[in-house]
């Protein structure tokens, strides 16, 4: 890796240039506000070609922020980002990616077609680019209308297409459910599942932790602007394990000890947490039952994502 | 840069600000050759306020137009959108380029107001001429292109002034609120007070605002029928540098500010 100063107007910042597998690189990455709002601190964070990275993070924590740095949008405090092999906001880069970040912004007096047809003449996209995008979001019938018009839904979808007419590397998508009904949030996610499909890198913020799970490969959460955790969804979820509730449950936990170790087991509201995998079940009842135990429940025991990230952020549950 | 062209006339071509302006530049032209025409047929006993009819012909078409439309300008230029810009910000373009196409663009769209300014003011002088049984003549060639090139350079500052705020202030209610009251309000007080101070030693600073030099400028366009004897006291080159600094000076503000600002 090599690197190099760029952009004078931003003297604190550096450019890495880089050959590897990643499309995005950031290292200390910070916004500060003039009003001292410190609105991303140090933000590393790295996404691979063709994977689709879930950007998490609660409301405020920061991702709107560091995504609006990656685009060029706002100039990062210090720091130093590569997207798409160049400087962020650099021409060359912006015509490799497609980007909605936070609402889509269009002109309400033009057609949803006209206004891709506007985006298309300044990305240097042919005009033939527009119907497809269209048909690609299931717009097609509905893109003579004024964007005025539009549902949130549909703004979103337009968003989206406007995002995909360079076919970009790289599509960073700012929170695209926000403000859909649950069908429209299910009909957004299965769109991003195959827009990730192949070599297209997805980068996705959001909130939704559910729509997180299911769509993307690794994670990065962000909490209070910073980057507290990196990794594939698995990693983050953590081993599977079994969950035990038993009767005397000292006595359960002393036979699961012997069997397992100690640092496979622990106690969770009044029931044992046993790292192990789940096809020992039969296994474990037996050698409970056999010891006079009486069990009660038996399961697999996963984490949530969502657990993980309010653990992560330090958020309290329904709160 | 001509793809930017292509993309911003795009959009511009069904913008209501463009038929707003256009619209509002038409109406306020009508009014006043409407009023003059009145006046003119119903003279007052005194000389305050009276009317030549003679000026309101085709003839003098393009001295009777001048001064029209400032209005109009002011809030073409103050139309601006941030959320728009995100999305044009986040294409291939750069900044400077994205701004460069919307300056050429919106200066034609200064230029086809002068147009609309020019052709109401022709068929209003005709209807005028028709109604008075006067003989329709037309000025000569060069006094039209003139004044169309007057008319356009007021124009294209006015908007600038409304661009540079929209810029500014993001937002283009208050752009133009602040704009109308800088034109219409700010400038002529400030313009009074200098003219005032120390037997008008400092006119000279009062004769640099955007306001005098379009207004000299409108008036180097006289004729006997106006009755005009008083030569401005800005001469017509010095308002159009003054007004030409204006504009370019006000586009190169504008420049810097989107260059430099955070796009939130």
């Amino acid at each position: 890796m090599r690197l190099t100063t760029t952009r004078p107007a931003t003297p604190s910042v550096i450019v890495m240039e880089n050959t590897s597998t990643t499309i995005v690189e950031t290292h200390g990455l910070t916004k500060r506000y003039g009003s001292g709002v410190l609105a991303v601190d140090s933000v590393d964070m790295s996404v691979r070609r063709g994977e689709v990275y879930g950007f998490l993070g609660p409301n405020g924590a920061g991702k709107t922020t560091t995504l609006r740095m990656l685009v060029g949008l706002i100039r990062p405090t210090s720091g130093a980002a590569t997207v798409a092999g160049h400087a962020p906001g650099h021409p060359s880069g912006l015509a490799r990616i497609g980007s909605l970040i936070e609402s889509p912004g269009f002109y309400p007096y033009l057609s949803g077609r006209e206004n891709l047809r506007v985006v298309a003449d300044l990305a240097r996209v042919n005009q033939k680019r527009v119907d497809e995008v269209l048909d690609i979001v299931e717009l097609s019938t509905r893109a003579g209308r004024k964007f005025g018009t539009y549902s949130t839904g549909m703004k979103q979808r337009l968003g989206v297409a406007a995002a995909l007419l360079k076919d970009p590397d790289l599509l960073i998508l700012d929170e695209p459910s926000n403000g859909l009904d649950p069908q429209g949030m299910a009909e957004m996610r299965k769109l991003i599942k195959d827009i990730g499909q192949g070599d297209r890198t997805v980068l996705l913020s959001s909130h939704l932790l559910g729509e997180v799970e299911q769509i993307c490969d690794r994670v990065g959460v962000i909490s209070n602007g910073k980057l507290v955790t990196q990794s594939t969804v698995q990693e983050l979820l953590g081993e599977e394990g079994v969950l035990v509730r038993a009767q005397p449950i000292e006595q359960a936990q002393e036979v699961l000890t012997r069997i397992y170790g100690a640092a496979a087991i622990s106690r969770q509201d009044g029931a044992i947490h046993l790292k192990t995998k789940p096809e020992n079940s039969v296994e474990i009842n037996r050698q409970l039952v056999g010891a006079g135990i009486g069990v009660s429940e038996l399961r697999l025991f996963e984490r949530s994502l969502e657990e993980v990230f309010f653990q992560l952020t330090g958020e309290k549950q329904g709160s | 840069m001509i793809a930017t062209i292509r993309s911003e006339w795009r959009k511009l071509r069904f913008r209501p600000a463009f038929f707003v302006s256009a619209g509002l530049v038409t109406a306020i032209t009508a009014l006043v050759y409407f009023l003059s025409w009145y006046q003119a047929l119903h003279p007052s006993t005194g000389d305050r306020g009276a009317v030549n009819i003679l000026t309101l012909f085709p003839d003098q078409f393009v001295n009777q137009v001048m001064g029209a439309g400032a209005v109009g300008a002011i809030y073409a230029g103050s139309e601006f959108s941030w959320s728009t810009l995100k999305t044009m910000f986040t294409q291939r373009p750069g900044r400077l380029t994205v701004w460069a196409g919307r300056v050429v663009v919106f200066s034609l769209w200064m230029g086809i107001m002068a147009v609309a300014l020019f052709v109401a003011g022709a068929a209003l002088s005709t209807v005028v001429a028709l109604f008075q049984g006067h003989a329709i003549t037309w000025p000569a060639g060069i006094d039209i292109a003139k004044g169309f090139g007057v008319i356009w350079l007021i124009f294209v500052v006015e908007g600038a002034i409304g661009l540079g705020l929209g810029v500014l202030i993001r937002q283009s209610a208050a752009a133009l609120g602040a704009g109308l009251i800088y034109l219409l309000a700010v400038e002529i007080i400030a313009v009074r007070f200098i003219d005032s101070i120390n037997s008008g030693a400092y006119q000279w600073v009062g004769n640099l605002f955007v306001g005098q030099n379009a207004t000299a400028l409108t008036q180097s366009f006289t004729s006997p029928a106006f009755g005009r004897t008083i030569a401005p006291a800005i001469s017509a080159e010095h308002a159009v540098l003054v007004l030409a600094a204006y504009g370019v000076g006000l586009m190169i503000v504008a420049a810097g500010l989107l260059r430099l600002r955070d796009v939130t």
